[in-house]
C-alpha cells in the first residue's frame, strides 16, 4: 500500500489504543500505547490489515533513576515505519509475547529479556540469545545501571 | 507407510573450529533416521555488547566500532550509521559523496555474495567453484584497495561524507574489473542452473513458499528467491538509489537454486549500477561538517545489507555521544526461517540450507541448535555433517 | 659429559620439532571476530595466495592440527571452547594470534563480553598486526614461525677466534 493509506489505516486502527501519537519524522507515526495490554491488540490489527511486517524491537532506558524501560516495536512497510511504544515500569517489567501472531519475533524477545530484564510472558524459549550460559542473573547489560560486577580479564585464568 | 521412530538423537555441534563457514557457530538438531525432526539455535560467540560500548563513545568512535560489527559488510553498517546520524544533525551529504557511498556499497554487495557463492559450493562440496569465485573476488578486492586502501573494513565512509575520491585512473581499473567480472558471472549463472550434480542438491531442497517467507519474516535474498519483493533500496529508496534506483530480482520457487539464481543476477545487476554510477558522478565536496553535539531525537534508518534489510534505530540526547545505537541485522530474521525449514528436511541437506540465507553470525552471533530426545547421543563435527550430505547425494562419484 | 648429553638431547628436539613442523596443519579458531579476518584466512588459500604451496593445510579437527590460528577477541562464551580446543591439541603445538582484537582486543578491548587477546589466555607464539592483516602479512607470520624453528648449529666455537689482520673498519675488508 502506498504511504497515505498505510498512515491512514495505522491510525484507524491504532489510534484508540494510544494516549499520544507523534509524527517524529515524515513517513514515521509514532503510537504511545496506553497500555501494555493494548500491544498484542494493536499488532494483531497491523497484521491483519498487512501493515507492513515487524521490523525489529527496541528497548530503551531513559536513565537510571527513572522508573520505567520503554520498549518500541517497529512495523515497516515501503518508506513507512509506524511504532508501538509501551512503558513498562522497572518494578514489574513484563510485557505480552507477540510469537502467537508473529513467529519471527521470537529472536527479537528473547535479546529483549535478556538485555532489559523484560520478562515477556508466553515466550516458549525464553533462553539467552547473545549472553553466555554463566552470565549472572540480575545483570542485565543495556540498562543504565549496569556496571560489569568482575571484569572477564581479571576473572579468567591463564594456561602456561 | 508408518515411520520408525529409531530414538536416535544427534547432537550436531557446528562448532567453533568451523572450515568453512568461518563462523563459531552451534547447532544442535534431533533426527529420526534420516529426517530432522527438531532443530534450535544457540547465539552468542561473537557476542562482543557493542550497543552497550557505542553509548561511551563519541559519535565519531562509535562509527569505527560498528564499521567492525562485520567484516564482510563493513561498509554498509558505516553506511546507515552515518546517514542516520546526518538525518538527526539535519544536514545531508554532498551528491559527489553519496554516489561514492552506494558505489562502494554496490561493490561491496558483489564482493559479499561471491565470498557467499564460493563458501556455499564449499558446503555442497564443490571446492572447485569455491576456488574459481573467490580467485575471481580478488578482481573487486583490487578495486575497492585501489580506492580506499584496504582490502576489507575500507573505511570509506566519514560522518559527512567520504574519505576516498574517484580520479579518471581509478574510473578506467572499476570499469575493466567489472567486465571481466560479468563475464564470469554468466558462466557461473550458467553453472548453477545446469550443472547436474550441483542441481541435485540445490533444486527443490529447503524450499520456503512465498506465504512461509511472510509469516516468517525472511528478508533479503533469501525472500526474493520466494517471490516476496522486499528490497529496501527500491521500495524506499535512499541516499543514490532515488536517482539511480536498482531493478529487483525475484524468483519464484523459492528452494536453493532460487537463492543461487537471485545473488548471482543481483551481482551482474550490481555490476551496470556501478558503471552508471560512474557515467553519473557529480563534481562536488567530498564531505559537510557535522556538529560535535546533536541535539536530542529519534531516527529510523533501513538500507539494504547484501544479506538483507539492515535496521538502525539512533537516539542522541544532546551530548557528544550517542544515548542508544540500536542495530537490527537481517541475519537473525532469516535465522527463524532457517530453523523451521531444516524441519522435516534431510539431515544431508543442513549444511547447504543453513548456507542457503547466507548467514552472517557475527552480524548476530553465532548459532547453536540443540535438541534432546532418546536416549543415545552422537556428537558430529561440522566437517563430518558436510561429508555426509555429500556421500549422500553423490555416493562414490567424488 | 653430562652437560654434552643435555646439548645433544636438545637439540634432537629442536630437530624433531623442525621435521614435524616443516609442513605444518593449521587449525583456524574464531573467538568471537568480525570475520574480516578469518575471510582473509581464508584467502590465504585460494589461488591468488595459495598458502598450500608451502605444504600447509587447514584442517578440520584439533587432533590433527599443530598451529592454531586464532583470530577475534575472546569472547565469554567462546573462552571454554578455546580452552578445550588447545587442550586437545597434540605437542609441539603452537598458536598464532592474527588481528588486532586477537592481539589486544582491539576496538572491543572493553567491552562486557570480551575478555581482551588471545595471550590472556594461551601462550602466543606469533602476533600478526592488522585490521585485517593482508594475506602476505599473514603469511608472512607463518613462514616467521617455521623459521623460527629451525635448530641452531651443534657445534659451538669455544675458543674465541681472533684473526690476526682484524680490519679496523668495514671500509677495510672490502680492501683486505
Amino acid at each position: 500500500m502506498d504511504t497515505q493509506t498505510a498512515l491512514q489505516t495505522a491510525r484507524l486502527i491504532v489510534e484508540d489504543l494510544s494516549e499520544k501519537v507523534e509524527s517524529p519524522e515524515t513517513d514515521r507515526l509514532d503510537f504511545y500505547l496506553k497500555d501494555k495490554k493494548n500491544l498484542v491488540v494493536a499488532a494483531t490489527g497491523l497484521r491483519v490489515q498487512h501493515l507492513g511486517y515487524l521490523a525489529a524491537i527496541t528497548g530503551l532506558d531513559p536513565g537510571a533513576e527513572q522508573e520505567a524501560l520503554e520498549v518500541l516495536y517497529h512495523f515497516c512497510t515501503g518508506y513507512v515505519t509506524i511504532t508501538l511504544r509501551v512503558n513498562v515500569p522497572k518494578a514489574s517489567p513484563s510485557i505480552p509475547t507477540l510469537t502467537d501472531i508473529i513467529p519471527g519475533a521470537e529472536p527479537f524477545e528473547r535479546e529483549l529479556s535478556e538485555m532489559f530484564g523484560i520478562t515477556v510472558s508466553g515466550l516458549r524459549n525464553p533462553a539467552h540469545l547473545y549472553l553466555p550460559d554463566d552470565w549472572a542473573e540480575g545483570d542485565y547489560p543495556l540498562r543504565k545501571d549496569f556496571q560489569l560486577q568482575v571484569q572477564p580479564a581479571q576473572s579468567q585464568t591463564k594456561v602456561n | 507407510m508408518q515411520k520408525k521412530m529409531t530414538g536416535e538423537q544427534f547432537t550436531v555441534p557446528i562448532g567453533p573450529q568451523h572450515p568453512a563457514l568461518k563462523e563459531p557457530a552451534h547447532f544442535s538438531i534431533t533426527v529420526d533416521g534420516e529426517i530432522v525432526t527438531n532443530a534450535f539455535v544457540r547465539l552468542g560467540y561473537a557476542h562482543r555488547g557493542i550497543e552497550k560500548a557505542a553509548e561511551e563513545r563519541n559519535w565519531v568512535q562509535t562509527q569505527y566500532l560498528l564499521e567492525r560489527i562485520c567484516g564482510i559488510c563493513s561498509h554498509i553498517h558505516s553506511t546507515a550509521y552515518c546517514l542516520g546520524v546526518e538525518k538527526l544533525a539535519g544536514i545531508e551529504a554532498s551528491p559527489r559523496a553519496q554516489a561514492i557511498r552506494v558505489l562502494v556499497a554496490e561493490l561491496e554487495r558483489i564482493h559479499s555474495h561471491l565470498l557467499w557463492l564460493g563458501v556455499a559450493a564449499h558446503e555442497a562440496g564443490f571446492d572447485t567453484l569455491f576456488m574459481y569465485s573467490w580467485r575471481d573476488r580478488e578482481s573487486v578486492m583490487d578495486i575497492l584497495e585501489g580506492l580506499s586502501g584496504n582490502r576489507v573494513n575500507y573505511s570509506a565512509n566519514l560522518l559527512g561524507g567520504v574519505k576516498c575520491d574517484i580520479d579518471s585512473a581509478q574510473d578506467e581499473a572499476i570499469r575493466k574489473g567489472l567486465e571481466f567480472l560479468k563475464e564470469r558471472l554468466k558462466h557461473y549463472l550458467d553453472i548453477v542452473t545446469s550443472d547436474a550434480l550441483f542441481l541435485l542438491r540445490t533444486r527443490g531442497i529447503g524450499v520456503m513458499t512465498r506465504n512461509q517467507a511472510e509469516v516468517l519474516g525472511a528478508v533479503g535474498p533469501t525472500a526474493r528467491a520466494s517471490n516476496v519483493a522486499r528490497e529496501i533500496r527500491v521500495e524506499a529508496p535512499y541516499s543514490m538509489y532515488m536517482e539511480i534506483p536498482p531493478i529487483i530480482i525475484l524468483e519464484t520457487n523459492g528452494d536453493l537454486e532460487a537463492r543461487f539464481v537471485v545473488r548471482i543476477k543481483e551481482m551482474i545487476e550490481s555490476c551496470r549500477l556501478i558503471n552508471e554510477i560512474l557515467d553519473y558522478l557529480p563534481p562536488g565536496e567530498l564531505t559537510v561538517r557535522v556538529p560535535r553535539r546533536i541535539k536530542p531525537a529519534e531516527t529510523i534508518m533501513r538500507v539494504e545489507a547484501p544479506r538483507g534489510e539492515l535496521f538502525y534505530f539512533i537516539k542522541s540526547n544532546g551530548t557528544d555521544k550517542p544515548e542508544r545505537v540500536r542495530v537490527r541485522t537481517p541475519t537473525i530474521c532469516n535465522m527463524t526461517s532457517v530453523v523451521k525449514l531444516a524441519i522435516g528436511s534431510q539431515l544431508a541437506d543442513i549444511p547447504v540450507i543453513l548456507a542457503g540465507i547466507d548467514p552472517c553470525f557475527s552480524c548476530n552471533d553465532r548459532s547453536v541448535l540443540v535438541d534432546r530426545r532418546g536416549n543415545k547421543a552422537c556428537i558430529w563435527t561440522w566437517e563430518e555433517l558436510r561429508q555426509y550430505g555429500i556421500r549422500y547425494y553423490y555416493g562414490d562419484r567424488t | 659429559m653430562e652437560s654434552n648429553k643435555n646439548l645433544w638431547k636438545s637439540q634432537l628436539d629442536h630437530i624433531k620439532t623442525w621435521g614435524r613442523i616443516n609442513s605444518p596443519w593449521l587449525l583456524h579458531f574464531n573467538s568471537g571476530s568480525c570475520n574480516g579476518c578469518d575471510i582473509e584466512i581464508l584467502a590465504t588459500l585460494t589461488p591468488r595466495y595459495d598458502l598450500e604451496r608451502f605444504g600447509v593445510k587447514l584442517m578440520g579437527s584439533p587432533r590433527h592440527a599443530d598451529v592454531l590460528v586464532c583470530t577475534g577477541a575472546i569472547s565469554r562464551q567462546a573462552r571454554d571452547r578455546l580452552l578445550r580446543i588447545y587442550e586437545q591439541m597434540h605437542e609441539p603445538k603452537f598458536v598464532v594470534a592474527v588481528g588486532a582484537c586477537a592481539l589486544s582486543g582491539g576496538v572491543f578491548h572493553d567491552c562486557y563480553n570480551v575478555m581482551g587477546g588471545i595471550d590472556r589466555l594461551l601462550p602466543v607464539d606469533v602476533y600478526i598486526p592488522g585490521c585485517p592483516p593482508r594475506p602476505e602479512a599473514i603469511i608472512d607470520g607463518v613462514v616467521k614461525l617455521l623459521g623460527s624453528l629451525k635448530p641452531t648449529p651443534i657445534i659451538t666455537p669455544q675458543v674465541d677466534l681472533q684473526p690476526e689482520n682484524e680490519p679496523e673498519t668495514f671500509l677495510e675488508i672490502g680492501r683486505s
